[in-house]
C-alpha cells in the first residue's frame, strides 16, 4: 500500500540527501571553510598594507625634543609604522623596497629648534604609488604641528578638538573583518546554495522531482536548509576567528548571531536562484567569485558607502551585500553604516531571499529535464 | 474532475486525442490509448516516432498541447496530483542517479519521498529483486551502465506503483542485463501489475507485451498483439546471390505477383512476403533459378513490420 508522501518528510529526506552529497565531497567542504578564512586574510592584508606602512626613523640627534617629535610622528597618522634604524640601513631598505619612507631627524635638531631656528627635516619617499606619497605629505606636517603646539612654539594658533559621533572608535581591520563576514556569507552560502540546485540539473534528477508526490518547494527547501547549515558552520568558523583571533567583541551578541544566520540564509537562496538559472556548477563558481569583490567593495565594506558619492551609493543598493554589511556592522560594532535602519536592512535582505526562492522554485517547476 | 463518459472501468490510464507540438513540429497527432489494469502495453516505433512523447504525457512529465490524460476515468491536470504521482513508477531513458550516493541511499531517498512504510526493508527487497543486493553499499559511480539501469528500475518499483511506465528500459544495455530486465517485467506481469513501455525492439515487444501500439511520425500505425502484428507483417526471405544474377532472380520472382515486395540488399535480395503468402513458395522459386547460393526465411524486424503495415517508416 502506498502512502502519498507529505511535505515535511520530503523536506527531511531532501536535507539528508544534500548532507550526504556534501559529506561525499569533503574536499569541497574543506575548501569552503578555508575560503571563508582566506577572505579574512584578504581584507586583513588589505588593511595592513594601508595602515602599517613601514617607515624608517633615523634619529641623528637623540635629544629630548627629538624624542618628543618621534612621539608625535607615531601619533600623526595611522599609516605609519616607525622603525628606528641607522641612515645607511634606511637607504638600503628604501632602495630595496622594504620601506615606504625614511624620516631623518638631523643632528642638532633639538638645539636648533630650542633656539628658534628653522630645521629642515629630510623625508625620503618611495613614490612608487602616489598614495604612499600622499600619506607622508599629510602625516609629517600634522605631526610637526602637534609637536610645535605641545612644546609651546610660537606660530601654532589652532588646535583641533575632535568630537566623536560614536562613543567608541573602531579599528580599520576590525571594521574590515566584520564586513568580510558578509563577503563570506555571499560566496560560501551562494556557491553551496547554487551547487545544491545546479547539481540536480547536471545529474538529470529534476525529472525525479517532478515524479515525486510532493511539491518541488519541499525538496528545494530541504536541500537549501542542509546547504545553509554547512555554510553556517563555515561562516561560523570565520566569525570565531574574528571574535577570538582579532579580539572583536560583538556589541549585540544575539543580533550578531541572527545577522550571520540571516545572511547565510539569504545568500543560500540567492545561490539557489543562480543555480536554477545557470543549471551548471562551473558557471556558478565563476559567477560568485566574479561578483564577490565588486559587490564587496561597493557595499560599504571598506567604509560607509555614502562617503563615496550618491551615484555609487545608489548602485550599492542593488546589491544584497550592502544590506548585509549594514546589518553586521550594526550588530557587531554598533555602527550605522547605512542610512537605512538595521531592521530595514534585515527586511530588505528577507525580501531578497523571498524573491530568490520564488525564482528558484519557478525555474524548477517549469524546467522539466525530459522534453 | 468527473469521469469521462467513454471511460473504460477497467482502464487505469487513458490518453485521449493527445497531441504534442514542439514549435512547428507535431510530435504526436491525436494519439489515444487505453491502458487496462494488469496489462503490459508496448509502444513500438523507430526513433522520433513519438514514443517518449507518449511516455512523458502518461507519466505527467509533459503537458500535452491538446487532449487529456485520465487516471481511472478522471481527467488529470498537469502536473498530476500527488495522489496519482504516488501510484506511478517511471523509468526514464536516462539513468539519472546520485553518483556520489550508494545504490541503497538512492533508493532510500526515493522511498522517503514516496513515504514508503518500512523503507529500509523495502529498499533491500527491491535491490534483491533487481539483483543488486550485493552492491547495495557501493556508490553508484562504481556501477556499470546495466546495473545503473536496473537500479533505476528498482527506484521506480520502490513505492510499489500501480502503473509502471518504462521508456526504452533496455536501451544501451548488454544482453545479460536486457534479459534481467525482461525477467523483472515478466514477474510484474505475473503479479498483475500494469506496465506501459516503449521500445525500439520488436523482439522485446513480443517477449513482454500483451498489446502493442505501433507508432510512426506521431501517428498510430497499428494496434494489436505482438503476434498479430508480426503475422500481419508477414515474413522476409533473404536470397543470397551474386550481383550479376540479381536482375535475373528478381525477374523470375515477379511471377509471384505484386504482393511479394522485392528489394535489393547487399549481396542479394530481400523479399517481403505478405501474411497470406508462404515464404516457402518464394524460397522454392528462388532456388529454382539455379543462380542462388542460399535462402533464409526470417521474421521481419521492426522497420519492416512498420513498412508492411503500410507506414513506409524508416528507423
Amino acid at each position: 500500500m502506498v502512502h502519498v508522501g507529505d511535505g515535511p518528510r520530503a523536506l527531511r529526506a531532501s536535507a539528508i540527501l544534500e548532507l550526504r552529497q556534501l559529506s561525499r565531497s569533503r574536499v569541497l567542504v574543506v575548501f569552503t571553510v578555508l575560503e571563508a578564512l582566506t577572505f579574512l586574510v584578504l581584507v586583513s592584508l588589505f588593511g595592513l598594507t594601508g595602515s602599517r606602512a613601514p617607515t624608517a626613523l633615523v634619529d641623528d640627534d637623540h635629544s629630548p625634543l627629538a624624542a618628543s617629535l618621534v612621539t608625535y610622528l607615531e601619533r600623526a597618522h595611522h599609516s605609519f609604522q616607525l622603525r628606528p634604524m641607522t641612515a645607511a640601513t634606511a637607504r638600503r631598505q628604501l632602495a630595496s623596497g622594504q620601506l615606504v619612507a625614511a624620516v631623518t631627524i638631523p643632528a642638532g635638531f633639538g638645539n636648533d629648534v630650542a633656539a628658534g631656528r628653522t630645521v629642515v627635516l629630510p623625508v625620503d619617499v618611495d613614490n612608487v604609488d602616489v598614495d604612499l606619497t600622499d600619506d607622508i605629505q599629510r602625516a609629517v606636517p600634522s605631526a610637526l604641528a602637534a609637536f610645535g603646539r605641545a612644546n609651546g612654539f610660537p606660530g601654532v594658533r589652532v588646535v583641533a578638538a575632535e568630537r566623536d559621533l560614536i562613543a567608541h572608535d573602531t579599528g580599520f581591520i576590525p571594521y574590515l573583518v566584520v564586513s568580510a563576514l558578509a563577503l563570506d556569507a555571499l560566496v560560501v552560502a551562494g556557491v553551496l546554495g547554487a551547487l545544491a540546485v545546479a547539481r540536480e540539473f547536471e545529474a538529470g534528477m529534476v525529472t525525479q522531482w517532478h515524479l515525486a508526490p510532493v511539491g518541488a518547494g519541499w525538496l528545494l527547501a530541504g536541500k537549501l536548509l542542509a546547504s545553509a547549515l554547512v555554510s553556517t558552520v563555515a561562516v561560523g568558523v570565520a566569525a570565531g576567528v574574528v571574535f577570538a583571533g582579532y579580539g572583536v567583541t560583538p556589541v549585540h551578541a544575539f543580533s550578531t548571531l541572527a545577522s550571520l544566520v540571516l545572511c547565510v540564509g539569504i545568500f543560500t537562496c540567492v545561490g539557489a536562484a543562480a543555480g536554477a538559472l545557470l543549471r551548471r556548477s562551473l558557471p556558478v563558481a565563476a559567477l560568485f567569485f566574479g561578483l564577490a569583490l565588486p559587490l564587496y567593495i561597493d557595499s560599504g565594506a571598506l567604509e560607509p558607502e555614502r562617503f563615496d558619492g550618491n551615484a555609487i551609493w545608489a548602485v550599492a543598493h542593488a546589491s544584497p551585500v550592502y544590506f548585509a554589511v549594514g546589518a553586521l556592522e550594526d550588530a557587531v560594532h554598533g555602527l550605522r553604516v547605512t542610512p537605512e535602519p538595521p531592521l530595514a536592512d534585515a527586511a530588505i535582505l528577507l525580501l531578497w531571499a523571498a524573491v530568490a526562492v520564488v525564482i528558484a522554485s519557478a525555474v524548477l517547476s517549469r524546467r522539466v529535464a525530459v522534453r | 474532475m468527473p469521469a469521462h463518459p467513454d471511460a473504460d472501468p477497467g482502464a487505469i490510464l487513458a490518453l485521449r486525442s493527445v497531441s504534442q507540438r514542439f514549435g512547428p513540429r507535431l510530435a504526436l497527432d491525436a494519439f489515444s490509448l487505453t491502458v487496462a489494469r494488469g496489462r503490459v502495453i508496448g509502444l513500438l516505433g523507430p526513433n522520433g516516432a513519438g514514443k517518449t512523447t507518449v511516455i512523458n504525457a502518461a507519466a505527467g512529465l509533459q503537458r500535452p498541447t491538446d487532449g487529456c490524460v485520465e487516471w481511472e476515468g478522471e481527467a488529470l491536470p498537469f502536473p498530476f496530483p500527488a495522489r496519482v504521482r504516488g501510484r506511478i513508477g517511471v523509468v526514464a531513458q536516462d539513468t539519472a542517479l546520485y553518483d556520489e550516493l550508494t545504490a541503497a541511499e538512492n533508493l532510500r531517498f526515493a522511498a522517503d519521498l514516496f513515504n514508503v512504510p518500512s523503507p529500509k526493508h523495502r529498499v533491500a527487497d527491491v535491490l534483491a529483486l533487481v539483483g543488486l543486493d550485493d552492491r547495495a553499499r557501493d556508490r553508484v559511480s562504481t556501477l556499470s551502465g546495466g546495473m545503473r539501469r536496473r537500479l533505476t528500475f528498482a527506484r521506480a518499483l520502490v513505492h510499489d506503483p500501480d502503473l509502471l511506465v518504462l521508456d526504452e528500459p533496455t536501451l544501451a544495455v548488454d544482453i545479460d542485463n536486457r534479459h534481467a530486465i525482461w525477467g523483472h517485467v515478466r514477474r510484474l506481469r505475473r503479479e498483475g501489475k500494469t506496465v506501459l513501455l516503449s521500445t525500439n525492439y520488436l523482439d522485446e515487444a513480443e517477449a513482454l507485451c500483451d498489446e502493442v501500439v505501433a507508432l510512426r511520425d506521431g501517428r498510430v500505425v497499428a494496434v494489436g498483439s505482438p503476434a498479430d502484428l508480426v503475422r500481419t507483417a508477414g515474413r522476409c526471405v533473404e536470397i543470397d546471390c551474386d550481383d550479376d544474377v540479381v536482375a535475373d532472380v528478381r525477374r523470375r520472382l515477379e511471377v509471384l505477383g505484386p504482393a511479394a515486395r522485392v528489394e535489393a540488399s547487399g549481396g542479394g535480395l530481400t523479399v517481403h512476403v505478405p501474411a497470406d503468402a508462404t515464404a516457402e513458395t518464394v524460397a522454392t522459386a528462388a532456388l529454382g533459378t539455379g543462380a542462388v547460393r542460399g535462402v533464409r526465411v526470417r521474421a521481419p524486424d521492426m522497420v519492416e513490420v512498420l513498412e508492411a503495415l503500410g507506414s513506409g517508416a524508416r528507423g
